[in-house]
């Protein structure tokens, strides 16, 4: 037993990206840490200057931050969130892809909430949320519920890495130290392994309800105020449902990615994408459906200080952007997904994927700024652009998330290798197993 | 315990803004120019809100003298993160300065839009900061500030009051908007005190609040135009 | 090894510190250099309140400043002042911007570069300044030319422009020459009238009714803060009584936006409609009988001084004003017209306003005389809630100057402006006429002039025309506080101190009945630069000219004028300290028995006690004064049907009523009526320059920093002009490009565009701010007054195509 689980056999492929790196990987991660290092110094300039050097003003307070906290949290929302209902769902297509996953949630986590500390005109002083944290604001509860969200998460990803750990230990010669640490002494026996299995199914119940109570909160920093078309007791289940949304296309971009660079076909399989892809196109629906429920009601009330944002979305300023998100949130994905010839190909979801991405990024932007540009009592007509240094902040939290998963890649195998081994092994007796209680006319084996 | 408020008579209100600019001299908001109102990043603690009235043609604007409502149930003190805003014990809606971080939350929650933001380090050219009010701290870049009802004047004036071992009396304690408002359109005093002026005023037919309907609970009431 | 509890909860505790090290990072950060810079102390110190008079426009406010450690830190209003019982207008508010404005001129300057910019001018001594003038002075009055020096005047009535006048009395010279102060019309039509040359004063607070034809009382009315709290008191202060406010004008002003209606007429119509409404008045019999038959004349046909008959006011309106005819001309209906008569006649005590005073508007004399007549026919003269005569302030005369031949023949000579005689008394506030005089060199060159409390090459409304005229005078002396645009383009810039700055008098201001002195009083223990006062400043020119003007100066210093002033109004036996609180009934009489109990029983009290309140008044109006408030020959009140008829001529108007004087205007190119009005935080020549008066530019609109025209929709439709885009307006003297703003707030065909900015010095929140729309105006006058009348500017607006994005326009002129 132990011979096998820490050699690596027919998963050699998998270990391949940590044991090599091409130039490639360097050059194109050059660029990322030039984009980010550009980002530091428009940071710098930020900190010496203060938000003057933004394009915010009186009323929109908030703009490209806001934006981009919201929609990375939703990234998030990718992988714990999805993984562990594909885990508890025991869906046994997931084993290739839940890592690639789980890392996207752990890291884009800090870019968002990295860029709640960029909006902030007093970064010094973040601490007195904590010194002097007032437990009405919303933005508490998501300080709490991201904290435990991004330690839940963390968790979530470290123990499945674990005996995989123990493999890099025993397989390779870089970094030893430490995978020796990271790998706790991990043997695979078989206490071991009902340990950790243990855990991970806590963890993945544990998580769910944390990743939904994230982007609930999220929401309810706009819910809770009573401003026009934020005041919504839909937001919750809305913001969730956007957030799984743009997470399910980030695990396809980030899988394509993957797939592509390293040569992982034989594990990432156009099934995987189209699997994906379903579940992406049922999202693209409930999406659908919250956003006119939400509109439809806002119509239908006209209160005339909703009007105002509602207007300003879908006849007015906002149009076009409210427009392209509807086609790019909506009408393409659709387009590629429902269609067998697109839908089943890897290329079709990543076309559907990147859409989704461009959407659901304009669809956080309509939700900040509209409302802000359209207070109760009007002011002076002052639009909104956000400024150069906005713009190359958001692009250094984008290339160095990038960075910093390509990094991933280059110390921990992308693709879990004890699961799909795991799965190759005993999946198949457990899939006839399960299908034999669940219906009729089997011979029932293991009864309890 | 006095409830603070004031009364604005929208009959007698003339839009001359001199409240607005009283406001900026006492509570030494910075002199600016072109460039930052061209960025929408003008601050006035009072502003005249303009409200042009949608049905029809022609239909007369209206002009409305907005401070902060120092609300009973103010959505801007429920969001703050840090407490850097609350109800303080004479019941304004106080900031503190020093313990803001600058999120913005607040500014975004209030459906009045009265906060405003310190986007830099402001300047005061010399001379002009001879002029700067010693009672009123000045703000560091970064944080929110807002309408305080001019607190540090209930301060002087309960000193006042002290030293001259009285009780604080109706009109001790005048904001400076109130104090210069030329038409007389703005009362302020302790709503709670039946024989005060705004306590008679706020009970007017003309009375009504701002945005009502929301619940923030204004201690600002208007007095419509009108018999 | 196995996973235990332990190293779980361990696990998840090593998270959790990274996260706090994460958010620790921001503290890491900041202590690494970047850290937020704390803000200022402000230093304390011992207070002082020290009151002392406004001065910032004509209104007259007193002024209580608070002072912390010397520094005056806030302007709050004299609670005591019966003009504005503690209260500022915005621009009062402002004043301490004005005070520490960082562009202040701080000591005399020659100028040795060439004229128009700042950079030309150095700085000098007094003694070298004054020394170098008083040369080329005595020159003038050694060749026998004291007429050739001319004084341009603002509106200030303080003892600077007092001296000054007296100086020029001494010195020789006629040419005392003020600004518009645009209360000439309304003055001459009580001239006509009631016999007097004096600003009509009108009673608003106790009125049941205004009908105002552009009386912009609520924006910079006479003064401000005392018609804003008339205002309020006039709407809410007497229980029970709402006054109602109707406005008649071709722009929604902020006074129309607070009336309780607008009446749109269309530009130029405003007196055909007061006509419209007496005629209304006269059918239905509405009027009062009684006072017009005892109190008026011409009112029915009359015989004139030769005996012959001629048509009386009754006549001219049933053969001249019939309403449908009015209707047709203002686009206001009969059946408006008729019922605005009847709430006229019924509200009682009711008062007509003409478009006063329309600063720009100093013509419209038609309008303000139909207008005053509607006050006439309900009898509401002279009565509370009526229109009032101000009373004068009692004081002692100065000294008679000694007889000075020089001086003698200088006065003798026929005067630059206002000698025209149209059986009017002449008017002096003709810059405009000056600079036409100056430049056509008749009937004398003009060799010295001076420039004190006002900058005519901004405000006057030929900026182009002064400037150019001020190019051929060769010595040119500016008193101003800030590089203004007439300073720049002077020889010597004296800079007087600040108001606020110096010792002074102030006496009633324009728009109040009754008489005042108020004690001006530095608010800083010293200037803060190399200043002087203007009264100072003539006293030390007329010692040093020597001879008969020195001897027309007694006094040594101004301390000594200012105590010898207030020693007068002790020798008046009447009125008391501001701020005494009195039984009137009782006062009076007490008075009418010869007994006056003033609260003071010497001059030296009286001097303290000015001091310690800010000055004297004499609160009780005498009502129903005929014999003071009727000076006609008639000693009634006169219709005036003749003078009406001949200006009404010039008011039949077709379309909008300009065609007449058009002709002299191209009319062929021009379209749109030029409109100009003045934002209450701007008007006159100072506002713009301080940053808090030019956030709050208009009630209208957000923060501008640049200037705008209003079209009406259609107009703007019919030009292809879009709101908020740039435009140029052209008139045939210049142009100027503005932002459009497309607004109901005025009728179609009219271009309305806000005065005060567009300054060429003034200070950085000035210089370059907006565009200057009096470079647009034609220089035509009106018949019988003689006044320039502005309302006869036409002017085309064409998109301007240059892409800019600017946010100031710069000031153009095309031609000049
Ligand atoms: N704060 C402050 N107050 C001041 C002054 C100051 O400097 N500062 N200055 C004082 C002085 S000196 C003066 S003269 C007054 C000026 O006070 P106002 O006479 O009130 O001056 P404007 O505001 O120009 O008023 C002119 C009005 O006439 C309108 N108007 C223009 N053309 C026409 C027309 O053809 N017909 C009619 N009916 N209306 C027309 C304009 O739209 C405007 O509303 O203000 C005095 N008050
Ligand atoms: N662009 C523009 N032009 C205008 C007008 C306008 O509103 N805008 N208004 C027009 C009208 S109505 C008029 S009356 C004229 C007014 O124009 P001016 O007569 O030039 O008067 P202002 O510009 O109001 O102010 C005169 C200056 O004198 C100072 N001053 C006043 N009193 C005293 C005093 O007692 N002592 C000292 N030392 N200084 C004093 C003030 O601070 C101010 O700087 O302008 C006319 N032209
Ligand atoms: S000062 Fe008084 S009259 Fe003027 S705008 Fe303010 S409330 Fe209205
Ligand atoms: S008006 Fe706005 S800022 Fe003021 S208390 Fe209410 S919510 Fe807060
Ligand atoms: S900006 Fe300051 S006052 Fe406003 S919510 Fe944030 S911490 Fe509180
Ligand atoms: S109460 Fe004080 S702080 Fe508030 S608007 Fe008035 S002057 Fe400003
Ligand atoms: S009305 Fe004139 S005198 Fe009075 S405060 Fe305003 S600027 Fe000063
Ligand atoms: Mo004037």
């Amino acid at each position: 037993m132990e011979a096998t689980t820490h050699s690596i056999g027919a998963d050699a492929a998998l270990l391949r990206p940590i044991q090599k790196t091409t130039w490639r990987f360097w050059a194109f991660s050059s660029v990322l840490v030039g984009i980010w290092l550009w980002g530091m110094y428009a940071w710098r300039t930020q900190l010496g200057s203060g938000l003057d050097v933004t394009g915010l003003n009186v009323p929109v307070y908030w703009g490209l931050y806001i934006t981009n906290f919201v929609f990375f949290i939703g990234i998030s929302h990718a992988g714990t969130l999805i993984s562990a209902i594909l885990r508890l769902c025991n869906a046994e297509w997931r084993r290739p892809i839940t890592r690639a996953a789980e890392v996207i949630t752990v890291l884009v986590l800090f870019f968002g909430a990295g860029c709640v500390i960029l909006d902030l005109g007093r970064p010094d002083r973040v601490l007195n949320v904590i010194l002097h944290p007032n437990f009405r604001s919303p933005l508490v509860w998501d300080v709490c519920s991201i904290s435990v969200y991004l330690t839940g998460s963390t968790i979530y990803l470290y123990l499945p890495l674990i005996p995989d750990i123990a493999i890099l230990r025993d397989n390779t010669d870089r970094w030893h130290r430490l995978y020796r640490v990271l790998a706790l002494g991990w043997k695979g026996t078989e206490s071991q392994q009902r340990i950790l299995n243990r855990c991970i199914a806590v963890m993945a119940v544990a998580v769910i309800p944390i990743a939904v109570s994230v982007h609930t909160v999220v929401s309810w920093v706009f819910g809770m105020t009573v401003q026009p078309m934020w005041h919504s007791t839909i937001f919750g289940p809305y913001f969730v449902v956007g957030a799984i949304f743009s997470g399910i296309a980030a695990i396809l971009i980030a899988m394509a990615v993957v797939r592509k660079v390293y040569h992982l076909e034989p594990y990432l399989k156009p099934i995987h994408f189209s699997n994906l892809g379903l579940l992406l196109m049922v999202m693209a629906l409930l999406w659908f459906y919250f956003t006119f429920a939400e509109f439809l009601t806002t119509y239908y009330g006209s209160d005339p200080s909703h009007m105002a944002v509602f207007s300003s979305k879908v006849t007015g300023k906002y149009a076009p952007q409210f427009w392209t998100m509807v086609a790019t949130c909506l009408v393409i994905p659709l387009g590629f997904l429902a269609n067998r010839r697109t839908g089943s190909k890897v290329w079709g979801c990543v076309v559907a994927a990147v859409s989704v991405e461009v959407g659901m990024w304009l669809e956080r932007y309509l939700i900040v700024i509209p409302s802000l540009s359209n207070p109760r009592l009007p002011r002076a007509d002052v639009s909104y652009h956000a400024s150069w240094v906005e713009w190359s902040l958001m692009a250094s939290f984008v290339a160095f998330f990038v960075f910093l998963y390509g990094v991933f890649t280059k110390f921990f195998p992308i693709v879990s290798i004890w699961e799909v081994r795991e799965g190759r092994e005993h999946a198949l007796s457990q899939v006839i197993e399960r299908v034999k209680r669940v219906l009729p006319g089997l011979p029932e084996a293991g009864q309890r | 315990m006095a409830r603070w408020g004031m009364v604005i008579d929208l009959d007698r209100c003339t839009a001359c803004q001199a409240c607005v600019v009283a406001c900026k001299v006492e509570n030494n908001i910075p002199p600016t120019g072109a460039d930052v109102a061209g960025r929408g990043r003008s601050i006035s603690w009072m502003r005249l809100a303009r409200n042009v009235s949608e049905h029809g043609e022609g239909a007369a604007p209206q002009w409305i003298p907005l401070p902060c409502m120092h609300c009973e149930n103010p959505p801007c003190v429920k969001v703050c993160p840090a407490t850097a805003t609350m109800i303080d014990k004479e019941g304004l809606v106080a900031q503190v300065y020093p313990r803001c971080i600058g999120c913005r939350y607040c500014t975004t929650a209030c459906p009045y839009t009265v906060r405003y933001f310190n986007w830099k380090k402001y300047d005061w050219p010399f001379p002009m900061e001879q002029s700067l009010n010693p009672d009123v701290s000045i703000r560091p870049k970064g944080v929110v500030e807002k309408c305080t009802f001019c607190h540090h004047r209930l301060q002087l004036a309960k000193d006042r009051a002290r030293a001259e071992s009285r009780l604080l009396a109706e009109g001790d304690y005048v904001p400076a908007c109130v104090q210069t408002c030329p038409s007389g359109a703005m009362v302020f005093g302790d709503l709670d005190d039946r024989r005060s002026e705004v306590s008679r005023l706020a009970e007017s037919p003309r009375a009504f609040r701002l945005m009502e309907e929301l619940g923030t609970k204004p201690k600002v009431i208007y007095l419509s135009k009108g018999e | 090894m196995t996973v235990t509890r332990r190293r779980f909860i361990g696990l998840g505790l090593g998270a959790a510190g990274g996260a706090v090290l994460g958010i620790q990072g921001g503290r890491i950060l900041s202590e690494l250099g970047v850290s937020m810079q704390l803000p200022p102390r402000v230093p304390g110190g011992p207070e002082k309140h020290i009151l002392s008079v406004c001065r910032l426009c004509p209104g007259g406010c007193g002024i209580r400043a608070r002072c912390i450690a010397n520094r005056a830190v806030k302007l709050e209003g004299n609670p005591l002042h019966p003009i504005n019982a503690g209260r500022l207008c915005p621009k009062g508010q402002a004043g301490l911007q004005s005070l520490y404005h960082p562009d202040r001129i701080q000591s005399p300057l020659r100028r040795v570069g060439p004229r128009g910019a700042i950079g030309s001018f150095t700085p000098t001594s007094w003694e070298e300044a004054l020394q170098q003038i008083t040369v080329r002075l005595g020159l003038l009055r050694n060749q026998h030319r004291p007429e050739t020096l001319v004084l341009v005047r603002g509106t200030s009535r303080g003892l600077g422009a007092r001296l000054a006048t007296r100086f020029m009395r001494a010195f020789g010279s006629p040419n005392d020459v003020s600004l518009y102060r645009g209360d000439e019309a309304a003055s001459q039509a009580l001239e006509l009238t009631q016999g007097l040359r004096t600003m009509p004063v009108y009673d608003l607070q106790s009125a049941e009714y205004v009908l105002s034809f552009g009386g912009a009382l609520l924006e910079a009315w006479d003064s401000p803060v005392y018609a804003m709290r008339a205002y309020g008191e006039f709407r809410q202060g007497n229980p029970g009584r709402r006054g109602k406010l109707v406005q008649v004008e071709p722009r929604q002003s902020a006074t129309a936006v607070m009336a309780d209606e607008w009446i749109a007429v269309r530009p130029g119509t405003e007196g055909i409609m007061a006509m419209g409404v007496a005629a209304a008045l006269v059918a239905e019999e509405l009027y009062d009988k009684e006072f017009v038959l005892r109190r008026t004349h011409q009112f029915e046909d009359y015989r004139d001084t030769q005996g012959n008959l001629q048509p009386g006011f009754r006549t001219l309106l049933e053969r001249d004003f019939g309403l449908e005819r009015v209707s047709a001309e203002t686009g206001v209906s009969v059946n408006r017209i008729l019922s605005l008569a009847r709430e006229f006649a019924a509200a009682r005590p009711s008062i007509a306003i003409g478009p006063r005073r329309g600063p720009l508007l100093p013509g419209r004399l038609f309008e303000h005389l139909a207008a005053h007549l509607l006050n006439a026919l309900v009898g509401n003269l002279d009565g509370p809630g009526g229109v009032l005569v101000p009373e004068p302030v009692p004081q002692l005369p100065w000294p008679e100057m000694p007889a000075d031949p020089v001086a003698q023949a200088g006065l003798a000579r026929p005067p630059l402006v206002g000698a025209a005689g149209n059986g009017l008394a002449p008017v002096r506030s003709d810059v405009e006429s000056l600079a036409e005089a100056i430049l056509a060199k008749s009937p004398y060159g003009v060799e010295a002039l001076f420039v004190l409390d006002s900058d005519p090459a901004f405000v006057s409304m030929a900026p182009a025309l002064f400037t150019s005229a001020l190019e051929h005078v060769p010595l040119v002396v500016s008193f101003a506080t800030h590089p203004d645009d007439t300073a720049l383009l002077a020889d010597w810039i004296l800079p007087q101190s600040h108001p606020f700055e110096a010792w002074d008098l102030d006496t009633t201001p324009p728009g109040v009945p009754f008489p005042l002195v108020s004690l001006a009083k530095p608010v800083l223990p010293l200037p803060q630069y190399d200043t002087r006062s203007a009264a100072q400043i003539f006293l030390e020119l007329a010692k040093r000219l020597g001879g008969e003007t020195a001897a027309a100066f007694p006094w040594p210093d101004v301390d000594t004028l200012i105590r010898a002033e207030v020693r007068g109004l002790y020798g008046a036996r009447r009125g008391a300290v501001i701020g005494t609180s009195f039984d009137e009934a009782w006062v009076r009489m007490m008075e009418r028995a010869g007994w006056w109990a003033p609260g003071y029983r010497s001059e030296d009290e009286l001097w303290q006690r000015v001091e310690e309140t800010g000055g004297w008044w004499d609160p009780f109006y005498d009502h129903w004064n005929w014999g003071r408030v009727l000076q006609t020959g008639s000693g009634k009140f006169e219709f005036r049907p003749k003078e009406l008829a001949e200006l009404a001529v010039d008011r039949w108007m077709k379309p909008l009523g300009f065609e007449k004087k058009t002709a002299t205007d191209s009319r062929s190119e021009s379209h749109l009526a030029l409109l100009l009005f003045e934002p209450l935080a701007i008007a006159g020549g100072l506002g713009a320059q301080l940053p808090f008066l030019q956030e709050i530019l208009d009630p209208g609109y957000e923060e501008r920093w640049e200037s705008w025209v209003e079209l009406h929709p259609e107009t703007a439709e019919s030009l292809g002009v879009v709101n908020r885009s740039w435009v140029r307006v052209v008139s045939p003297h210049g142009s100027v490009r503005v932002r459009a703003q497309v607004s109901h707030r005025v009728v179609p065909g009219v271009a309305a565009i806000p005065l005060g900015l567009g300054q060429r010095g003034g200070g950085r929140w000035a210089e370059g701010i907006g565009a200057n729309p009096l470079r647009l105006l034609s220089p035509i006058r009106e018949p019988l007054s003689g006044l320039p009348d502005p309302g006869a500017t036409w002017v085309r607006v064409v998109v301007d195509g240059t892409t800019s994005t600017a946010t100031s326009t710069a000031v153009e002129a095309e031609k000049s």
